[in-house]
């Protein structure tokens, strides 16, 4: 159980370094993303049955839909661009 | 120090973790980086709380009906301060981006300097 | 303009909305007023911004990573110093943790102490979180809700052209995929919702996948049928009655409760789980319709 756990959290701090450091917006989202299921995942190692539902539903979900929808406004999505 | 470190690893990661989103909260030109460096800082803050409740080898905190035996689960308080704090988290991120699609909307980039020379211009 | 004739909540409104005119021409001159410009020379002026431009930005990067790197070194001491993870004598377990712990059932009738604990012990803490909620999206809406003074032809014109593409090349797997799924969806964010007193999940998980839920709806069978089902008027009705009913049966339940008049504790449960998942569900998915459409 230790090893998971520190796999994961190595995980989690590789994630977190990483995703601000994407060239494009895209990844940087999809890489947030992934840091939120490893802290999903963290939250029942942690014993917090709770947590884990609400982290995989809001942080994983909620609020990729969120930066989607935001990148699809701002133009960063490819062929989103208009003219 | 290693064995220090590796009895408060949770600690030590959250406080990592903290200082990433920190710094790309501050050192980030782009407006979107910003937020999620602070969303990763939130989460810092969740996973030091969560694990400060933590006891190892007890259960999740559904106690057992005719079974209150209060060592063997682990401390719920954390969890349920974290547990408002994640939607809370939510509805701020919501609101930073639908500030930065009103930035994008008005001023077209979302790029810190060029936001800032071009608000300058607009002031002018 | 005339104000007459008006009721006094309409021209309340129209002062909300900012739309109200002022009455009196004084008001109205110093409203229209521009403000005073000192009238520098233009280069001179430009000069001294960029410069001050240019210094703050040079020496920020700096200044920032230098404040960053203190605290995290001050942070990692105390980390440092703090007692072993996952020790059952930790100061942070003491006696708060055993009592809730040991008479959450006896006291509120949940067996998930999680749950008990923020709906019933620190249930004010819960209602000041969904005031947050519920003036999030209020803001989000005050953003983002496409209305007459900030919608100009082109943006209109995007979004029919948007909604022809999608009626005539519906994205098939989504919506095959979606109209299998969103039933189980609620179904489960139902169960997760109501079942959160004896098993993992309560209001606010419940919530969010109802919300879930309801965002994959709306993509499976188009805007237009959820906006139908779930109107304006509905939306804030069931997002003002969800905040109205927590504050109304947490007060007597505190009242109550604290006077020992013995109340049937489990249904009061039952109702502010439900309250809060109805709350944050709306926000969720009002944050949802408003970054998608600019309204519900």
């Amino acid at each position: 159980m230790t090893v998971l756990e520190n796999i994961l959290l190595v995980g989690l701090v590789i994630c977190a370094a990483a995703a601000p450091l994407c060239k494009r917006l895209l990844a940087t989202v999809i890489v947030y993303l992934a840091f939120s299921v490893i802290l999903a995942v963290l939250w029942s190692i942690l014993q917090s049955p709770d947590l884990a539902i609400t982290e995989a539903a809001v942080g994983t979900g909620i609020s990729g839909i969120l930066f989607f929808l935001t990148l699809k406004k701002i133009h960063a999505l490819k062929g989103t661009r208009d003219e | 120090m290693l064995e220090a470190i590796s009895q408060n690893r949770f600690a030590v990661v959250a406080v990592i973790l903290f200082g990433i989103g920190l710094l790309n909260m501050m050192l980030q030109q782009n407006l979107l980086k910003k937020v999620i460096g602070f969303s990763i800082m939130d989460s810092a803050v969740f996973l030091l709380l969560a694990s400060l409740g933590y006891i190892e080898g007890h259960g999740a905190p559904i106690v057992e009906e005719g079974n209150v035996n209060a060592s063997l689960y682990i401390n719920p308080i954390p969890s349920g301060l974290v547990l408002t704090g994640i939607v809370v988290s939510i509805s701020v991120t919501a609101f930073s981006l639908a500030l930065i699609q009103r930035i994008y909307r008005h001023y077209g980039t979302i790029e810190l300097t060029e936001l800032l020379e071009r608000a300058k211009k607009e002031e002018d | 303009m005339s104000d007459r004739g008006k009721s006094g909540w309409k021209r309340f409104a129209e002062w909300v909305n900012g739309d109200s005119v002022a009455r009196d021409p004084t008001t109205q001159y110093v409203m229209n007023r521009r403000p005073v410009r000192a009238h520098a020379p233009q280069e001179f002026h430009e000069e001294r911004e960029r410069l001050r431009l240019k210094k703050f930005l040079g020496l920020y990067p700096l200044a920032a990573s230098f404040l960053c790197l203190t605290l995290i070194t001050i942070l990692f001491v105390t980390v440092l110093c703090i007692p072993p993870f996952g020790q059952p004598g930790n100061p942070t377990n003491n006696e708060v943790s055993r009592h809730y712990l040991e008479y959450t059932e006896q006291e509120t009738g949940a067996t998930n102490a999680v749950t008990g604990m923020i709906l019933s012990y620190r249930g004010f803490d819960t209602l000041g979180e969904s005031c947050v909620l519920f003036l999030a999206v209020s803001s989000v809406m005050m953003l983002l809700q496409r209305d007459r003074n900030n919608t100009d032809q082109r943006t209109l014109h995007r979004l029919r052209r948007e909604d022809a593409i999608e009626r005539t090349h519906p994205d098939n797997i989504l919506r095959k995929s979606a109209k299998l799924l969103s039933p189980f969806i609620l179904l489960f964010a139902l169960y997760v919702l109501f079942n959160g007193e004896t098993s993992p999940g309560g209001g606010f998980s419940g919530g969010a996948i109802l919300g879930g839920g309801l965002i994959l709806y709306s993509a499976a069978y188009g805007p237009e049928q959820l906006s139908r089902l779930l109107s304006r008027s509905l939306y804030d009705g069931v997002r003002i009655m969800g905040l109205m009913a927590y504050a109304l049966t947490y007060g007597i339940f505190i009242f109550a409760g604290a006077n020992g008049i013995t109340v049937e504790m489990e249904w009061m449960m039952t109702v502010i789980d439900l309250a809060v998942g109805l709350v944050v569900a709306c926000t969720i998915y009002g944050f949802y319709t408003m970054f998608q459409r600019g309204k519900l």
